[in-house]
């Protein structure tokens, strides 16, 4: 056997994480297999309506995606399949794959859907989760990649009784093939990542849930398709059992989770307060009149951005949230109405309430298959079911080479899944390395038609968006509409113009009818422009004699009470786009070469991971740490929530990084200028003893961490005894004798997090004390030991924890925000005193030790923000680029992010960030040059006044004042770090700068067909 | 209870005790998530619910749990038991209590039920064997001589050999003896091989809800050992819930040697019927007279769950007609206890009964049915109780009574618990 690894890897799944997984591989060097059961990729993802807390469109974010997967030329997509064995080792393994027969030939199918009009057998939509029916030939969802048609060959008339055969008599492409067999085959790659998701859990036939005897009772994923506009009832929220408008909606939160009596599922899903927060708040937005009601144990709101989101709900939209697990729903003999009963706390008493709809929010749970299926390839698997893995390898199975991400690691919401794949490939790329660029496909771009002064021949496409648009506005109309408009010589419209066939027919088009110009009428270009640009280029046409209108977003969205203006409306502005277009000329982009050296700021976990990450894989990595010595908040962190021991891992890493031959370390010393911009940064380092270092390079990763908050409450600082979490670490790690005298410990939660002033939760401290307080009953099992809190985060599998806590007599209080719980220091005597939940009276305690769970702070102030020139939150947290697709990046190019100046994290999160950082930054490296944009601003010299407005205006540092030449003294602008705002064209006070793509003449040429009046 | 709780460095011994006694009575492992306050009707009763409860064993509040009456409210339903995701067997919280009570403390009614039982070796009414025996014999010739097709009907007492032994709650043969009558005739129909047994016959064990485990396992043991001296292959329990509990639990928890096989006769009413045995049918009801009926918690939450409960069903359904059947909500393993189990009818408290029994009472009244049917004597006696009480419209029967309307053959003195409406039927 050859001892160099094989340069691909096999990704299993095709959810959020495997489509994140697969694309930072094969964008970094690897020839990727993607293994996905179902005939399409997407995953649950693909079924939502919405996503948290941004409430962005599901399909919208994740379309681009999925159509990058299925044109990405080394990305092989093997649908219909699974693993039935993994052999060999890292390096090397043989993959049998099963993959059932299609019945239809990808090859041929154009998906134009005259086979399911003709299939007389209607069969349950899984997609749909069974609120809907389709057909024994179908496509999951219209968007859904590889757009190609399959039969159902369980229902299928052909199949089961050689009957029929419509099919295959309509197809026009002669796809249908009824002799397709199911194939075996083996696959030999270098690693292997498995992402096969979860199953929700079904409430099935539960007396309690009582989901079997109404319509009415749904699970959290049903509803989601109910919200959703591609669902059944086409995003109206109705009553299913008699399509009435419901008045009174209820959520049941843990329905699946955190039960092990009506279920095996100990463990906390994570996702399922959001998604009730966001499912009540998309359900009032749909009518204002709705009466929504969530049914908790604990508001499980840990993520960046998700308290403001629980607030507003509470706040904003009067989402009522109550407090009680309820024991069971069922429905009153004569009425279609479900009741639920609670307890209210305050008054002792149980109330009967009616809600005509009432959603389950269904937990996630890993299905037997997937178990049994790991076990037998030896990966180990943790009590819940979930992939074993380990802290400071929170992506390796047990198993070496094979990776897991996404839910099958643990329960997770998507940002953490796509952070968990960016880790994963990064594992899995590092494994196999040396085999980098081995088996990778290139792709020759077809050579660039020039078009410069060609009579413009303008192609519309008018996209549907399924009923986003198409369900307001008079589609058909729009496009023949736009079939009168000058030089348009082309105008058609589509379902979805985002999905991957689209693609195929307009660059056909263009070709064919000899197109130079394109507009498409859709969405937003903010995440769609770049696919319909790839498109024209690989039409052979520039890809910027492209214009994009927003008739969903700007319009059918906001319009949809009245159809016929917003059918004008959408006229008018493909008019002006197509008036603006025929003005357009084909832009340049500039090539830079790329500095593969990366400058890490911070030196704790996150910054040693992915400073680690790129070097072993052979990159020049300078590390910047401010303190003399390497480690970060976990030099203070005894054990993690897995129990593993922090410092001996922390040295481990630290002594790596320190000898490590590719990592130039810098300690005591902190940036003090920032030039250059993706590729060819050069940055000053400066050290405490006044030395600067000039240093290029290509990428950064901002890693500078956070802090904990020091108490100014609860009589901190007025008994050695009252400590905070990390004060508490400390003396663990030291074996105080404090510690071992005590016979009663108190913890208070959230103390500086959720707070008027810092309404984030820190995520990581409930977690923290809930360790720390049984490792204290451990030690000392006669200890009484109390946390007084206001919702137990222990999220995930974490769960666990905390009822191993409580099984081993932790007492947990909760308390309410005004209604805080006292410390009093009397004659160096310490009593704690708070009101019990359930027994509504004081407790008092007499106590030797009280540990403050203290915030996290975002560390630093904004001097390192402006220097890279990227944005921080309202908490002080740099800010991502997306918050669910992009949570290890900025938005300016070749910064990443990770750890705790992210956002807070335990230790695993922050080592799985640091790792999907370095997988873009892998991305980048694995480039040999980049491009710049082509619509950038420009300064006509002769024009500038020498002003400086644009200098002092730009957020990207583009503009300066040329300081030699004939032209000294006026301004220019550097086209590499020009983004395109425009905020120095309309500063210009001389009429000297412009933008490409946004002249003056264009600007005003957009203006002519709907006429001045309309904007006076 | 006080109104501050002060906690010192301490031990928790009820705690840890029940821990130690109950492999699923970890109260620590407490959610105090509220689904077993919201689901119990007794929650409100002397200022407690059964969260609370737990809660104070878990600060370990021992003293002000052991005398606490909220014990003799709680009946034991497990209604909590059933939804508590974490499995706490509250219950038995409950159960554990009542025997920490000096014996001579509990309750009067429910003592002298289970001493009379004891004592008489019959039943909790203490009614000796012989009278038993002479109410059984008399009223066996009374029918063979007046009602027409029971010439050959037999009741005997331990007749070795028999297929089935029967238990038979005290209250017919004391009270109303004429409602001994049905269920004889319809194991006459069903050509039943039965007979009843005489040590402890009483089909009732109120040791039970006196959480006197040795008490009960002398009455189970007796009867188990008695039973297999006659040979019997099947010991079936009459129309009452808290009877088949005490004996299905009681031969688990006592590990109880035993050759029968232990069932209700609802499970053997569905068996007869489908077998055609019992050719019982709704055509009587042609007026539409709704029924509903009482889920007793002991023989279908916990014990046999919802098969006993569909077999309920389709003898209710095949008895009174699918169409005229109103069924509770909720209902099955998930419905609400009467308020009438768990020794509650005898305890004395009767106020919080029935404020207990308002959730049921609401329930059947919103069903609109004009009979509830009751197979379980507790549920028949509180929920005729709250009938009265509340001045309501509804009547409480046993199924027996309905069984032998729908097959023409209840006798003119076995109609005490039909309304007006069918006081006549049939006669």
């Amino acid at each position: 056997m050859s001892t160099k690894p094989i340069g691909s890897v096999l990704v299993a799944g095709g959810g959020i994480a495997a489509i994140q997984a697969a694309l930072d591989l094969a964008d970094s060097g690897f020839y990727v297999y993607m293994v996905e059961p179902s005939p399409a990729i997407g995953g649950v993802m693909a079924q939502l309506d919405k996503t948290f807390p941004t409430n962005d469109c599901s399909m919208c974010i994740m379309s681009p995606k999925l159509v990058e997967v299925g044109r990405h030329i080394n990305i092989e997509l093997i649908t219909l399949a699974q693993i039935r064995d993994i052999q060999g080792q890292k390096g090397n393994f043989k993959v049998d794959l099963f993959q059932k027969a299609r019945y239809v030939d990808p090859d041929k199918c154009v998906a134009c859907g005259a086979c399911v009009e003709k299939c007389p057998k209607k069969v349950t939509d899984l997609y749909n989760v069974g609120l809907a029916k389709r057909k024994a030939i179908y496509v999951p969802y219209a968007q859904a990649v590889p757009l190609k048609f399959c039969i159902d060959p369980e229902n299928c008339i052909k199949l089961t009784k050689d009957k029929c055969g419509n099919c295959a008599k309509v197809c026009p492409a002669g796809a249908v093939n009824y002799e397709d067999t199911d194939k075996e085959f083996t696959l030999n790659v270098g690693a292997v990542i498995l992402a096969p998701g979860f199953k929700a859990f079904h409430p099935k036939d539960s007396d309690v849930y009582g989901w079997h005897t109404s319509k009415d009772i749904v699970t959290s994923l049903e509803f989601e398709r109910l919200l959703s506009a591609s669902g059944p009832n086409k995003g109206h929220v109705v009553r299913m059992s008699d399509h009435e408008k419901p008045k009174a909606l209820a959520w049941l939160q843990c329905v699946g989770s955190r039960d092990i009596n009506r279920c095996d599922n100990a463990h906390c899903s994570s996702v399922c307060c959001m998604y009730a927060i966001k499912q009540a708040i998309i359900a009032k937005e749909h009518d204002p009149d709705l009466d929504c009601t969530i049914f908790y144990m604990d508001m499980r709101t840990h993520g960046k951005g998700f308290e403001a989101c629980f607030n507003e709900a509470k706040e904003k939209h009067g989402i009522r949230f109550v407090r009680c697990r309820v024991h069971s729903v069922f429905q009153a003999p004569d009425k279609k109405i479900q009741t639920i009963s609670y307890l209210d706390e305050k008054n002792g008493q149980v109330t009967n309430e009616d809600f005509d709809l009432v959603v389950l929010s269904v937990g996630m749970e890993i299905n037997s298959e997937t178990k049994h299926f790991a076990l037998d390839m030896g990966i180990e698997l943790t009590k819940n079911g979930f992939c074993k893995t380990f802290a400071f390898a929170p992506t390796s199975t047990s198993r070496e080479g094979i990776f897991v991400c996404g839910a099958f690691q643990g329960p997770k919401d998507i940002p953490q899944s796509v952070i968990e794949a960016g880790a994963a490939a990064l594992s899995a790329g590092a494994a196999i390395s040396d085999a980098r660029g081995s088996l990778v496909k290139t792709v020759e771009q077809p050579k660039e038609n020039d078009v410069t002064g060609d009579v413009p021949r303008i192609g519309v496409f008018v996209c549907h968006c399924g009923i986003n648009i198409g369900g307001v506005v008079d589609v058909p109309a729009v496009r023949d509409f736009a079939r009168t408009l000058p030089f348009v010589e082309y105008a058609d419209d589509n379902l979805y113009s985002c999905s991957q066939d689209a693609q195929e027919v307009i660059s056909g088009i263009i070709r064919e009818k000899d197109l130079n110009r394109i507009v498409v009428a859709a969405c937003s270009p903010r995440t769609h422009e770049p696919l319909f640009q790839e498109t024209l280029a690989a039409a052979g046409l520039n890809k910027y004699l492209f214009e994009m209108v927003n008739i969903r977003n700007h319009n059918s969205w906001v319009h949809k009470d009245d159809p016929e203006s917003a059918t004008a409306k959408a006229m008018e502005s493909v008019a002006m786009a197509v008036s603006k277009v025929a003005l357009f000329s084909p832009l340049k982009e500039e090539t830079l070469s790329i500095d593969k050296g990366l400058l890490v700021v911070g030196g704790g976990i996150s910054g040693m991971t992915s400073a680690l990450s790129m070097a072993d894989q052979g990159y020049r990595v300078s590390l910047v740490e401010k303190e003399d010595r390497l480690g970060g908040n976990a030099l203070s962190i005894y054990k993690t929530a897995s129990g593993t021991l922090v410092r001996p891992a922390l040295e481990a890493l630290s002594t790596r990084v320190t000898n490590h031959p590719n990592i130039d370390l810098y300690l005591s010393a902190q940036l003090s200028k920032v030039n250059g911009f993706v590729g060819n940064f050069d940055t000053t380092i400066l050290s405490d003893k006044g030395v600067r270092t000039q240093i290029r390079h290509g990428a950064a990763l901002i890693a500078t961490g956070a802090t904990e908050h020091k108490p100014d409450e609860y009589a901190y600082g007025q008994h050695p005894a009252i400590l905070t979490g990390l004060q508490l670490d400390q003396q663990l790690m030291e074996d105080g004798p404090r510690l071992k005298e005590a016979n009663t410990a108190v913890f208070i939660q959230c103390v500086g997090s959720r707070e008027p002033h810092r309404p984030y939760c820190s995520r990581i401290c409930c977690t923290h004390s809930v360790s720390s307080a049984i490792h204290l009953k451990q030690q000392n099992p006669e200890m009484n030991v109390f946390i007084l809190y206001r919702d137990i985060r222990t999220y995930g599998e974490k769960e666990n924890l905390y009822q191993r806590a409580r099984e081993l007599g932790v007492i947990f209080i909760r308390f309410a925000a005004e209604d805080k719980p006292e410390v009093r220091v009397t004659d160096g005597a310490i009593t704690v005193q708070v009101t019990d939940h359930v027994l509504q009276k004081p407790v008092i305690m007499d106590t030797d030790l009280v540990v403050l769970a203290s915030a996290a702070l975002a560390a630093g102030d904004d001097t390192l923000a402006k220097m890279f020139k990227v944005p921080r939150d309202s908490d002080g947290f740099f800010a991502e680029a997306h918050v669910k697709l992009a949570p290890a990046n900025f938005a300016v190019d070749g910064v990443f992010l990770a750890g705790l100046a992210h956002y807070p994290k335990p230790i695993d999160e922050s080592i799985a960030q640091a790792q999907a950082a370095a997988a873009g930054v892998c991305r980048l490296f694995a480039k040999t040059e980049i491009k710049t944009l082509g619509n950038t601003a420009h300064v006509e010299h002769s024009k500038c006044s020498s002003c400086g407005v644009c200098v002092t205006v730009c957020p990207y540092n583009a503009p300066a004042i040329l300081e030699e030449g004939k032209d000294a003294g006026k301004a220019d602008i550097n086209p590499v770090l020009c983004k395109g705002c425009g905020v120095c064209v309309s500063s210009c006070r001389s009429g000297a700068a412009g933008l490409a793509g946004f002249e003056e003449e264009q600007i005003m040429s957009m203006i002519e067909p709907i006429g001045f009046d309309h904007v006076m | 209870m006080l109104d501050r709780l002060r906690i010192s460095y301490k031990n928790n011994g009820l705690r840890e005790q029940l821990q130690a006694l109950i492999p699923d009575g970890n109260l620590s492992a407490c959610l105090t998530c509220g689904s077993c306050a919201s689901g119990c009707p007794a929650t409100g009763l002397h200022d407690m619910d059964p969260r609370k409860f737990i809660r104070m064993a878990v600060f370990g509040m021992d003293e002000e749990l052991e005398r606490h009456p909220w014990v003799w409210a709680c009946t034991m339903c497990k209604r909590c038991y059933d939804a508590c995701p974490m499995s706490i067997n509250i219950p038995a919280l409950t159960f554990y209590l009542r025997s920490q009570w000096p014996r001579e403390e509990r309750p009067k009614g429910i003592l002298g039920s289970c001493d009379h039982h004891l004592r008489s070796r019959g039943g909790a009414m203490g009614v000796p064997l012989e009278d038993f025996q002479f109410t059984v014999e008399d009223l066996a010739e009374e029918c063979r001589e007046e009602q027409e097709g029971f010439e050959a009907l037999e009741v005997s007492v331990d007749r070795e050999g028999a297929y089935f032994a029967l238990n038979q709650n005290s209250r017919e043969p004391v009270t109303e003896p004429d409602e001994l009558l049905p269920l004889w005739k319809i194991l006459h129909k069903a050509g039943a091989d039965w007979t009843y047994y005489s040590d402890y016959w009483g089909g009732e064990n109120y040791c039970m809800f006196l959480a006197d485990d040795d008490s009960w396992e002398k009455i189970v043991r007796a009867q188990a050992e008695h039973i297999d001296r006659l040979g019997c292959k099947v010991f079936i329990n009459t129309e009452c819930g808290h009877s088949f509990f005490a004996v299905w639990e009681g031969l688990r928890k006592f590990n109880i040697p035993h050759n029968f096989e232990f069932k209700s006769i609802i499970q053997y009413y569905a068996q007869w019927i489908r077998e055609g045995k019992l050719p019982v049918n709704a055509d009587w009801n042609k007026d539409g007279i709704k029924f509903t009926v009482q889920d007793p918690c002991n023989i279908i939450r916990k014990s046999i769950g919802n098969p006993m409960a569909e077999d309920l069903r389709y003898v209710v359904k095949q008895v009174v007609g699918e169409e005229n059947f109103v069924d509770m909500a909720p209902n099955k393993s998930n419905n609400f206890c009467c308020g009438g189990g768990g020794g509650a009818l005898q305890s004395g408290y009767n106020d919080e009964r029935r404020t207990y029994g308002q959730t049921k009472f609401d329930q059947i009244m919103a069903t609109g049915a004009k009979y509830v049917i009751t197979p379980c004597h507790n549920c028949h006696a509180q929920i005729e109780d709250l009938a009265h009480h509340h001045q309501a419209d509804y009547h409480t029967v046993h199924l027996w009574t309905l069984i032998c309307l729908s097959m023409g053959m209840l006798g003119e003195n076995e109609r005490t618990y039909l309304g007006p409406d069918l006081a006549e039927y049939g006669l």
